[in-house]
């Protein structure tokens, strides 16, 4: 087990290191003189020369990105140029309002979505499952900032129960912090309960009807141990899989419902990067949302052997 | 002993399917006494698995008692709804099931599986199922119970599966065990050891046993008492001696017909009446090949190891003549289907080589091997021919196929022409050729199968078990129409089969094996009636023969 961990994370190294050359790229990507481009366009001729100094983009591409490499290595991610703090720092700061949001979402989808298939599956063509379904079908078609603006008008401005906008760091105590999140989790989490119900209940459909399920039954179990104990770990591979690629989605997602909430979290910080042209903040965000992204999966493939013996490793 | 258990009266069941109600069974009456063991016979779609499932209460969502009562022990079983229908479900009654690979929870320890059954009835700790669930793994004969506990159904075999199965059926003690084809698909030797045990522990507990077979001779073994169903109706009841010396429905007549048994030869296996057209076909004896004519097919020390482990064939060395039938039999893992795909060259060969008509062909890759020129004279029919054809492909594009690839064939007249004359030339009605897979009957899709196999003339047809997923009466026709493609077209055959009263009749020359090697060769009836060594004798004696079947209950 232990092994194949360790070779797991292994096979992650090269995606990672295509991952860093993309996105130390990107300065080179965008057209004409990555110095210009960052300086602006009021920028005079010196101010270019500065930028271009500074950055060491007089110097060959590799022997950047080697330093890149080597200094990100050692957890400098550069300095930001409009702020001129550290990226690191700054991502730092933003990074607990983003990973709650992240966590509070994933727990909702998964005690939201999950039963939610299993009922539907369970009660196969009836209308519960087709009501089940439907909200499905809504939840996928609905954009985030539209849902955000919708649940905040219904539940913060006119009934009150909620607090509109901001967020309250968890060491201000667990229900400020909670409180704050309910309706951007709802909000961000809409399309992925829907994507997750529907994998759940195609999943579970596929395995109802094998024999091992009748077995069940001929032993007298109840409904509920069949479901949960029988069908649903047989199901779960997919299950997890879809979990762990909606992850994607919350990344994009959290940038919108930021901005909507107003929560100062690494969303925001993209979004004011990018119109600022400030690259290194730009690079080390992207990078770190890359690496969350192979870590779950990394994570996701150690679930699967943990549910299903019959994945070797 | 003589009280009754269960009675069933005047069962209807339907299902509801695209094309309306369909009546699966249609006014079934049987009654079973406690502690007998009750065989129900027919073939497929004779609604025998879907009387079993009804009186376990099993039935798919789509499936519906429309009249009749299921009693047992008085009590109306279709009328039960939750706690009392769970009381019976495992309790009472239990069942198990065809293919217990797949019956089986494949993520769940046997252990747990064994114990979640015992605790859905007893109130007992989980402790105390564990040592129970430990005890029944002793009672159907597991070797190192302990450690089986923990294993999962994909690291046991098939039979040992099956007997997990048992252990969980008879965990609760029922008064009642409903088996549904509880063997098909192990092997003759594990298929009577699991009967046997089967047999032992229901007379041992004094449990009464429906056993719902397909196979004759299976229900003739081990029932004093059978029950043959067709279309949804009970054509006849009786002890096997009556049933199988004078059976009195047409049907039963033509099952028994069909069932082959150590004796009857291919001729045999329909009644009086279809035999006539056949007759003057067998009489007609193969050419015998001009002295000193190359072999067919010589096969020399063929070996093939996968990535790791022992070889799965070794020294593998055989020679077939043009028009010759070959028989290669054994257990499940003995090697015969590796074998037999070596020698159509779909695997690759380790060690060794094989030579078709003079020309080496067992270093030609096998991958490669489609563009050879020999590739249409070696053809095969593969085991299920649900699984084998295509779909989205019509019978007649899969006749076709070949002959465009192959035969360099053009679609047009010609083509159609060739395509219908295979069709006709293996029984297959003209009718049928723009039908999907789905649309035809299983012996209707080994048909298409066959008709694919020959439709460039091959030299040489390799057949992987070609009816083990067939009835007896569609195997019989199957076969004879094999023997007569051999007979009349002079095709060679090499037959995969692990059923040897199958292989004994089509089949000149028989090579048993094991483990990877031969064991024994030799002239079919000559080495089936006396076997050589203990493995080919004992896979002799682990078929059900018909005939001992009487025997048996009479010495009862």
């Amino acid at each position: 087990m232990l092994s194949y961990i360790l070779r797991r994370i292994v096979a992650t190294l090269p995606v990672m290191a295509i991952v860093a050359l993309f996105v130390f790229s990107l300065l080179y990507i965008a057209p004409g003189d990555p110095a210009v481009v960052i300086a602006g366009d009021q920028a005079s001729p010196e101010d270019v020369e500065r930028i271009r100094q500074s950055l060491g983009l007089d110097r060959p591409f590799l022997v950047q990105f080697g330093g890149w490499v080597w200094r990100i290595l050692h957890g400098d991610l550069g300095t930001s140029i409009f702020t001129n703090l550290p990226v690191s720092a700054m991502i730092g700061q933003r990074l607990g309002p983003t990973l709650s949001l992240m966590i509070v979402t994933l727990l909702l989808t998964i005690v939201v979505a999950v039963p939610l298939g299993v009922v539907a599956a369970w009660k196969a063509g009836s209308l519960i499952d087709r009501v089940i379904m439907g909200f499905a079908v809504f939840g996928f078609s609905l954009p985030v900032f539209v849902v955000g603006y919708m649940l905040a008008y219904i539940f913060a401005l006119e009934l009150e129960w909620l607090p509109v906008q901001g967020y309250t760091p968890l060491s201000q105590g667990f229900w400020p912090w909670l409180e704050n999140l309910i309706l951007p989790a709802i909000a961000l989490g809409c399309v992925y309960i829907a994507l997750v119900a529907r994998i759940t209940r195609a999943a579970m459909l596929e395995v109802l009807q094998q024999d091992y399920i009748r077995t069940a039954k001929a032993k007298g179990l109840g409904q509920g141990g069949i479901l949960f104990i029988h069908a649903l770990k047989n199901a779960a591979v997919p299950i997890v899989t879809v979990i762990g690629i909606g992850i994607a989605l919350l990344i994009g997602g959290a940038v919108v419902t930021e901005s909507v909430f107003a929560i100062p979290g690494l969303g925001r910080l993209t979004i004011d990067a990018i119109l600022r042209r400030d690259y290194p903040v730009i690079q080390g965000i992207v990078l770190l949302f890359s690496f969350v992204y192979v870590l779950v999966n990394l994570m996701i493939d150690v679930v699967y052997t943990l549910v299903d013996p019959r994945i070797r490793y | 002993m003589s009280e009754e258990l269960l009675r069933i009266d005047d069962l209807h069941v339907a299902f509801s399917t695209r094309r309306g109600m369909v009546e699966a069974v249609r006014g079934v009456t049987l009654t079973v006494k406690a502690g007998e063991m009750l065989g129900l016979v027919g073939e497929s779609g004779s609604g025998k698995s879907v009387t079993g499932f009804a009186t376990t209460r099993l039935l798919d969502a789509a499936g519906r008692v429309t009249a009749g009562k299921i009693l047992f022990r008085g009590q109306d079983v279709t009328k039960l709804r939750g706690d009392d229908l769970r009381q019976l479900q495992g309790a009472a009654m239990s069942m198990i099931f065809q293919n217990p690979r797949a019956a089986l929870n494949p993520i769940r320890a046997i252990g747990l599986q064994i114990a979640d059954a015992i605790l859905t009835h007893k109130r007992i700790s989980k402790e105390a199922a564990r040592a129970e669930a430990l005890d029944l793994l002793r009672a159907v004969q597991i070797r190192d119970p302990e450690a089986r506990m923990n294993a999962y159904p994909h690291e046991l075999s098939g039979g040992m599966c099956q007997r997990v199965m048992i252990a969980i059926a008879i965990s609760c003690n029922p008064a009642l065990l409903i088996a549904d084809e509880p063997t098909t698909g192990l092997d003759v030797t594990t298929q009577k050891v699991v009967m046997d045990l089967l047999a032992d522990i229901a007379a041992a507990r004094g449990m009464a046993t429906i056993l719902i077979t397909h196979d004759l001779g299976l229900a003739a073994r081990y029932c004093r008492r059978i029950a043959v169903m067709e279309r949804g109706r009970i054509v006849e009841e009786a002890s096997p001696g009556i049933l199988f010396s004078a059976p009195q429905h047409a049907y039963t007549r033509r099952l028994v017909a069909a069932s082959p048994t150590a004796t009857s030869r291919i001729e045999d296996l329909v009644t009086e009446e279809e035999r006539e057209r056949y007759a003057p076909i067998v009489s007609k004896s193969r050419r015998e090949p001009a002295h000193g004519t190359p072999p067919l097919l010589e096969v020399r020390k063929l070996a093939k190891r996968f990535d790791q482990g022992a070889a799965a064939v070794a020294d593998f060395s055989m020679t077939m003549a043009g028009g010759e039938s070959v028989g290669l039999v054994g257990e499940s893992g003995s090697g015969k289907s590796t074998t037999s795909r070596m020698i159509c060259r779909l695997i690759d060969p380790s060690e060794g080589d094989i030579v078709f008509d003079g020309q080496s062909i067992g270093h030609v890759a096998a991958r490669d091997f489609h563009r050879s020129p020999l590739r249409k004279d070696i053809q095969m029919v593969f085991q299920d021919p649900n699984e084998s054809l295509n779909p989205r492909f019509s019978a007649f594009d899969c006749i076709a196929h070949p002959l465009m690839r192959l035969g360099g064939m053009r679609a047009g007249e010609g083509l159609r022409k060739r395509v219908e004359e295979c069709a006709e030339r293996v029984g297959l009605p003209l009718d049928l050729l723009p039908r999907f897979p789905h649309q035809l009957s299983g012996g209707q899709k080994a048909r298409v199968g066959i008709a694919r196999a020959i439709a460039c003339r091959p030299r040489l047809l390799v057949l992987d078990e070609p009816t083990a997923a067939l009835d007896v009466s569609v195997q019989a026709v199957v076969l004879q129409l094999l023997d007569r493609l051999r007979r009349e077209n002079d095709i060679a055959l090499l037959f995969v089969s692990h059923d040897l009263n199958v292989v004994r009749m089509l089949c000149e020359r028989t090579i048993v094996l094991r483990n990877g090697g031969i064991v024994e060769q030799g002239e079919s009836r000559a080495l089936f009636d006396n076997p050589k060594t203990d493995y080919t004798r004992k896979l002799v004696e682990a078929i059900p023969h018909i005939e001992t079947g009487p025997m048996l209950a009479a010495a009862l």
